[in-house]
């Protein structure tokens, strides 16, 4: 099965060249026998990528160690799920996922319009197989390969690094790359449109939906990564500004400055360049991301050295497609002339701009910052980095614009606003948003920071608050409904707009949460069995830990394991016991001799905080773990209150809502292609009428 | 040898797959589908809904009442050149051109004059109407205009 | 037209602002990114560079790691990624990542004190999944 999939592998280039020449012949000469068999040979590709996959799946689950990758991601105690999903575990076979991926959607899409959008179509599938073209060749010829020989058989693998088995790290991967790949289709589209000169927002509507489905995919990776960190890193961190996460946030926030840009071209013809352009970079910085991802040119220093084939290629790759779709866009640019111009500074497309310079702004700070390294080298000689603080302080003020900006789009005017609707719209969110500041501060917030984003978040939800309570009873007194009917009726007639909506309060939710690190409580304490801790947390409640002891168990290797200790913790909070918390050391028997143990952190969560545990020394492991010595079991252990932590991930879920809602099919199909995402709530301007 | 086998069997079937369009003449169809809005309906389309979405930023309160005037104006101004446009496409394409598409124009022109646009498909409905004539829904209470 | 211009003001504006506080923000936060191998001889060219914070990226020693009974510090040795005889010793007083490993890459920021220590402030290791195993090791 394995060799089948090599096998498969090396006949999918052959065939991915064709689909490339003849989707681009075919597209210009008009030639429809070309035009179908580059369209099968986008199916034939998945067909073969999807044989190569199974082929390396195969090799884990068959302990196969004569092939390199098996060996350095598994070993034969491994259990069943990580051998299976060990084709992501490590940059060659995520290479090979990615490509299946890219296949996937690219079958699907060109399945879906095998009789619609036909001149589109023959130069959507020559991209798209030019891209996955491209992977190929890196899998093949860049010393990545799958695939790839020992020469001999290793007698046992190295096992998977135990904190790489972790739930959240399984699913963080690919979800990443599904929304990597499934932004390809717009760039697809975008250089079909380019091609064939149907420059109005047609291939704008034509791909809305793997927009808006590749941006979900990319938020919620984001989130499953950052949970990731939070359960298993050990620190209650969540975020690092690291050049791996930053490399993931980049084509995010270039996506969802796209989202709202988009929605000008729909309505008034405007940007057009600036679309092109920005589905570009998006696409651009996702290459960038599995490039950066998969390779170390940012952690070590003077890392040319380390992997320079697969830098040259990713990197020619890169200039090769942004060269052409330069030229193209140039080539272009009569047809991508503006058909209206910004009539006001205070208007709703003056809000997207300013969205969209502040995203764009985000995103090139955050990438300034992560290649500073390379570039000050490149400049000075010298590699000089910047860290947490740097991203912070650019980003905090960025955020807190945006977040405030989230408020003020909903309710702005088109075209242009005047002073009397903006009193009428924004004063009593404005005042919402100054006394909860004042009552925060009156209760003992003083963070400026932290105050600053809560206030902007009160008055951001109070917008999003009155537009749906507005619309419900406007629409339950004309059509004589129920609130709830009303409700349900309003969302369902204009799911961009208020599925928008949610996901503006999901944003709100998340930024709460960022807000809430500020009053983070870090204690720490060295304690016996039966010595009881306090500590006191930022919302009014004081937990009472009382150490109940450390057992200890010798695994003899049972899952990788040596042996394990357990501390057992029992939780009261004001006064009342609530439960039992451990937290663990865990010596693995793939680490290397000499690696000090691996945490696990124990978690209690609720919606106001988290309790989050960590045993962060043993006193003596060796007397209570190999001699059962149960008069050594003193331990130091570190207790971390996380105010509103849990948000994000409540957030996250609303997200996931709101987007779903935004994304869910209109029964009329010719309406949909021209629905601007602009739909003004019929139901809300009566009721504006009425008072 | 089932490896061999296997081999063969997967290349000729891609092979036959993708070849066979070339080979035996099998065409893609290239032709734009029926209902897809061509630039000129889409477009007036969005002429239209641009003029409800004045109409209902007013009745929100959105716009005062010396804007919105200015703007109407000026939108069915658009509307109507978008309109026309939309209709010397069709004759163009040889659509079937009725006496009746006269007065079709005029009475959409009528409409537009009249604000009665419907909320939800941009159809323009006769002075008075309390329903849409194309797709039922209520239309908004017109006290301006 | 003058509306145009208030309008391109505003995002001139805000792009100024950005441009701004990544200016101030690169200025005050920078941190010399170095090996071993330079750490040690910037410090002997100009010895007020032990005051200096940095960042410095190498390999820790297998064997080395110890940790101090008593109190939260971690002791280890690290050494140059290419030139393997340039080490010094580093303290670590606070939680180790999980990641960390008797022989993983790590990136220190800290400062290297006149005794010759390197007193780490934070600890960054490569991260699990990208570390590739060579042939030697997986012959075993």
């Amino acid at each position: 099965m394995t060799l089948l999939g090599e096998f498969a592998l090396w006949i999918s280039l052959p065939f991915a060249i064709w689909g490339m020449v003849v989707g681009f012949v075919g597209g210009r000469t008009q030639r429809g026998d070309l035009v179908l068999s580059a369209e099968r040979s986008v199916y034939a590709v998945f067909f073969l990528h999807a044989i190569a996959a199974a082929g390396v799946m195969a090799a884990f689950l068959g302990d196969r160690f004569e092939y390199w990758y098996v060996a350095s991601y598994s070993n034969a105690e491994l259990e069943f799920f990580y051998k299976v999903t060990g084709l992501w575990a490590g940059q060659r076979g995520s290479l090979l996922f990615w490509a299946l991926i890219l296949g996937f959607f690219s079958s699907l899409c060109v399945f879906q319009n095998r009789k619609k959008h036909r001149e589109f179509m023959p130069y959507v599938a020559a991209v798209l197989q030019t891209i996955l073209l491209f992977f190929i060749i890196v899998l093949l010829f860049a010393e990545v390969n799958p695939f790839e020989r020992l020469g001999f058989t290793a007698v046992n693998g190295r096992g998977l690094n135990p904190q790489l088995q972790n739930y959240w790290m399984v699913i963080h991967p690919p979800t990443l790359y599904l929304g990597f790949t499934a932004f390809t289709i717009p760039f697809a589209f975008a250089i079909a449109a380019l091609l064939n000169g149907r420059l109005d927002a047609r291939w704008i509507q034509l791909t809305r939906r793997w927009i808006l489905t590749s941006w979900l995919f990319l938020s919620v990776g984001i989130v499953f990564g950052m949970r990731w960190a939070y359960e298993e890193l050990g620190w209650g961190g969540y975020w690092f500004w690291d050049p791996v996460e930053n490399a993931s946030l980049l084509p995010w926030l270039t996506a969802t400055a796209f989202l709202h840009s988009i929605q000008i071209q729909e309505t008034r013809g405007m940007l057009k360049i600036w679309n092109m352009s920005l589905v570009l970079l998006t696409f651009l910085l996702t290459i960038f991301a599995t490039f950066l991802t998969r390779s170390g040119i940012i952690e070590s220093v003077h890392s040319f050295a380390e992997e320079p084939k697969i830098m040259i290629t990713f990197l020619s790759f890169m200039a090769a497609v942004f060269a052409g779709c330069a030229v193209l866009i140039l080539y272009r640019l009569p047809q991508l002339r503006t058909e209206n111009q910004i009539e006001s500074f205070v208007s709703r497309e003056s809000a997207f701009l300013f969205n969209n310079v502040l995203l764009l702004g985000a995103a090139f700070s955050v990438f300034f910052g992560t290649m500073f390294p390379l570039i000050s080298e490149l400049i000075t000689g010298q590699e000089i980095s910047v860290g947490p603080p740097f991203f912070q302080r650019v980003n905090f003020p960025i955020g807190l614009a945006l977040l405030a900006l989230a408020g003020i789009g909903p309710v702005i005017a088109w075209r242009r606003a005047t002073k009397k609707n903006l009193q009428k719209n924004f004063s009593t969110p404005v005042m919402v948003g100054l006394v909860v500041t004042a009552a925060l501060w009156i209760s003992g917030a003083h963070h400026p920071l932290a105050l600053t984003t809560w206030g902007i978040s009160a008055f951001v939800v109070t917008v999003i608050a009155t537009e749906f309570w507005k619309g419900t009873k406007a629409r339950s007194r004309i059509e004589g409904e129920g609130y709830i009917p009303a409700l349900f009726h309003l969302v369902s007639r204009n799911r961009r707009r208020w599925g928008g909506y949610i996901v503006h309060v999901a944003i709100v939710m998340m930024f709460m949460a960022f807000a809430g690190a500020a009053y983070n409580v870090d204690e720490r304490f060295h304690v016996q069995p039966g010595d009881v801790v306090e500590v006191d947390s930022p919302m009014g409640h004081t937990y009472t830990l009382t150490y109940e002891g450390l057992s200890t168990a010798r695994q003899n290797g049972l899952r990788n394991l040596l042996w394990q200790a357990i501390a057992t913790v029992s939780v009261q909070k004001d006064g009342r016991s609530v439960g039992v918390l451990t937290t663990e050391k865990r010596q693995y028997t793939t680490q290397d001799v000499g690696s000090p143990p691996m945490t696990e952190v124990g978690i209690r969560s609720t919606f106001g905080e988290d309790l989050y545990l960590i045993l962060s020394a043993i006193d003596d492991a060796e007397a209570v773990v190999m001699r059962g010595d149960s008069n050594a079991q003193g331990i130091d252990l570190q207790v971390l209150v996380k105010p509103l932590v849990n948000w994000i991930w409540l957030g996250c879920l609303t997200l996931v809502g709101g987007t779903i809602i935004a994304l869910w099919p209109s029964v009329d199909r010719k309406r949909a292609a021209t629905e601007p995402s602009v739909e003004p709530d019929a139901e809300g301007a009566r009721a504006g009428a009425a008072g | 040898m089932t490896l061999y086998v296997g081999v063969a069997l997967i290349t000729a079937a891609v092979l036959l797959f993708i070849l066979q369009p070339v080979v035996k003449g099998l065409h893609a169809s290239l032709e734009r589908d029926d209902d897809e809005l061509t630039d000129t309906e889409a477009r007036k389309r969005i002429a239209l809904l641009s003029l409800r979405d004045v109409e209902y930023d007013f009745l929100a309160g959105k716009l005062d009442e010396e804007d919105y005037r200015s703007l109407k104006s000026e939108l069915t101004a658009e509307a109507l050149a978008a309109l026309e446009a939309d209709e010397a496409a069709r004759s163009d394409q040889g659509h079937p051109a009725d006496g009746d598409i006269e007065a079709e124009i005029a009475r959409i022109r009528a409409s537009l004059k009249d604000g009665v646009v419907c909320g939800d498909c941009g159809f323009a409905n006769d002075q008075g109407s309390h329903f849409c004539s194309s797709c039922g829904a209520a239309l908004a209470d017109q006290t301006v205009g | 037209m003058k509306k145009n211009g208030r309008f391109m003001v505003g995002l001139v504006g805000v792009a100024t602002v950005v441009t701004y506080l990544i200016w101030t923000g690169v200025s005050e936060t920078m941190v010399y990114y170095l090996t071993p191998v330079e750490l040690l001889e910037r410090v002997e060219v100009d010895p007020t560079f032990h005051q200096v914070g940095v960042k410095v990226s190498g390999q820790v020693i297998p064997g080395t790691y110890r940790r101090q009974d008593g109190e939260l510090l971690h002791i280890f040795e690290v050494r140059d990624l290419v030139d393997e005889s340039i080490t010094f010793p580093v303290e670590f007083r606070d939680a180790l990542p999980d990641t960390f490993t008797d022989q993983v890459e790590v990136v220190l920021e800290g400062r290297l004190r006149e005794d010759g220590v390197f007193e780490a402030n934070t600890l960054l290791t490569k991260c699990a999944s990208r570390y590739e195993a060579s042939q030697e090791e997986l012959a075993g």
